[in-house]
């Protein structure tokens, strides 16, 4: 065990000091405004105190004969805001029931010509390779294998495994994945498969060697293959990568729907 | 008695460690990239208990974790079980009481185990091979289950060795002499 039981603390602490660092850094964007705060929280407590001492010195006199007064004052505003916070979390209680049932209206409206089941995402894959979720719907909601699953943006996946209350639901960013699409501007047909690397792109392979490359261009599905319905929204070509022999070239796909974020969906229930 | 309420306790581990992956370390990641808290479980009960238990306790969290998640129930299954296998032989060649040693073993048990899972997934669903990109999230693992390692490994050798004292009886120095 620790020889040294202190230094052995001391490592620990170091130990998870460091990996909250590694975290913070690895994840964020913008490491400025970070340093920002941190300076602004070691500085700011001591320049709030410097300038209330300073205000105080250049002739505040009312200032102890107030004590009484403000402290029935800050009662008084404290029950108030005791009470604006209650209503407050009332309020965004149903904000965010509102939010939720427009976004299942948006939703249904959008793709009207299917029948669909509305569901929540909950619960994602564990491991860094591959990209399954678990939704909320089930056999008891009318949810069956191989359904197309979508959400406001564009296509999500398919339902590979049903129980009774949830459906494992195979995401087109898996890479075990692969979906036949068409290119919006010249509907020449490509297939789309999920990468190890990100959770926004798909690798456009299989292109044919006379299609002509749009960059922006719009990729939908093209209802081959059985699973996937024609013409549901899938992304937008990114780049295009050519290599030596042309029938390798590929393209990089951005998803329409954010699957770090998503967490409504729709389950198609007729093909 | 006791080594039932080992026994509940590590259920109950288990199921901890599935909520803290799901959900603390979902959010709690280096560049997007999780650890994987179950591979250093597994050969930390291999590791101290007794020779089927990190076979057992592999094979079957492995299988909890497909059915909840997994497309097919397999993957995780065997890749965990063979943790289970790999950590006896590391206890009977490798002293228990090392840090450094501990964090080697989680090292190579991290790497072995995404090796596996990768071959299985390519074998069943002929996915594309990304070799670069396997490595370059492989190696942020591995990195991060380690640092994992030294900030549990106090908790690892006191609750170890109380669960080898249990199963194996107190013979921690005597397989040295």
């Amino acid at each position: 065990m620790y020889k040294n039981k202190k230094n052995g603390f001391l490592g620990i602490i170091i130990t998870i000091a460091i990996l909250v660092l590694i975290v913070i850094f690895s994840n964020k964007e913008s490491n400025t405004s970070f340093f920002e705060n941190i300076a602004n929280k070691l500085v700011m407590p001591i320049q709030n105190g410097l300038t209330y001492v300073k205000n105080k010195l250049s002739g505040n006199s009312t200032f102890f004969s107030d004590i009484n007064n403000l402290k029935i004052e800050n009662k008084e505003l404290q029950d108030k805001n005791s009470q604006l916070e209650q209503s407050l979390r009332e309020l965004e209680n149903i904000k965010t029931e509102n939010e939720t049932l427009k976004e299942y209206l948006g939703l249904t409206e959008k793709y009207g010509e299917y029948k669909t089941i509305p569901g929540y995402v909950i619960n994602k894959d564990i491991s860094n390779y591959s990209k399954m979720i678990v939704i909320n719907v089930g056999k008891d909601d009318g949810v069956e294998e191989n359904m197309t699953v979508i959400a406001d943006e564009g296509l999500v996946g398919h339902v590979v495994s049903v129980t009774k209350n949830t459906a494992k639901v195979m995401t087109i960013i898996d890479t075990s994945s692969s979906i036949s699409c068409l290119m919006s501007t010249n509907k020449d047909s490509i297939v789309c498969k999920g990468t190890l690397g990100n959770n926004s792109e798909l690798k456009a392979i299989y292109i044919p060697t006379d299609a002509d490359l749009i960059q922006g261009d719009s990729v939908d599905t093209s209802g081959l293959g059985g699973i996937y319905p024609k013409g549901i929204h899938v992304g937008n070509i990114k780049k295009i990568v050519s290599t030596k022999n042309i029938t390798d070239r590929y393209a990089v796909i951005d998803t329409a729907v954010d699957f770090n974020k998503i967490n409504t969906v729709l389950v198609i229930k007729n093909k | 008695m006791k080594k039932t309420l080992i026994n509940v306790v590590l259920t109950i581990t288990v199921f901890i460690l599935y909520f803290l992956q799901v959900n603390f370390f979902s959010w709690f990641t280096i560049a997007g990239i999780k650890p994987n808290l179950f591979v250093i479980f597994i050969l930390f009960i291999g590791l101290f208990g007794n020779r089927s238990m990190g076979i057992i306790y592999g094979a079957v969290c492995g299988l909890m974790l497909d059915l909840i998640i997994e497309q097919k129930v397999g993957i995780n299954m065997i890749g965990l079980a063979l943790i289970g296998m790999i950590s006896i032989i590391f206890d009977k060649n490798f002293s228990k009481d090392s840090r450094m040693t501990i964090m080697l073993m989680v090292l190579s048990t991290t790497i072995i185990f995404e090796v596996v899972s990768y071959i299985i997934n390519y074998m069943l669903y002929s996915i594309n091979i990304e070799i670069f990109k396997f490595i370059e999230i492989l190696i942020v693992e591995v990195m991060y289950n380690v640092i994992i390692t030294i900030i549990i490994y106090p908790v690892i050798q006191r609750c170890g060795y109380y669960i080898e004292n249990e199963y194996k009886g107190n013979r921690i120095l005597t397989q040295y002499f």
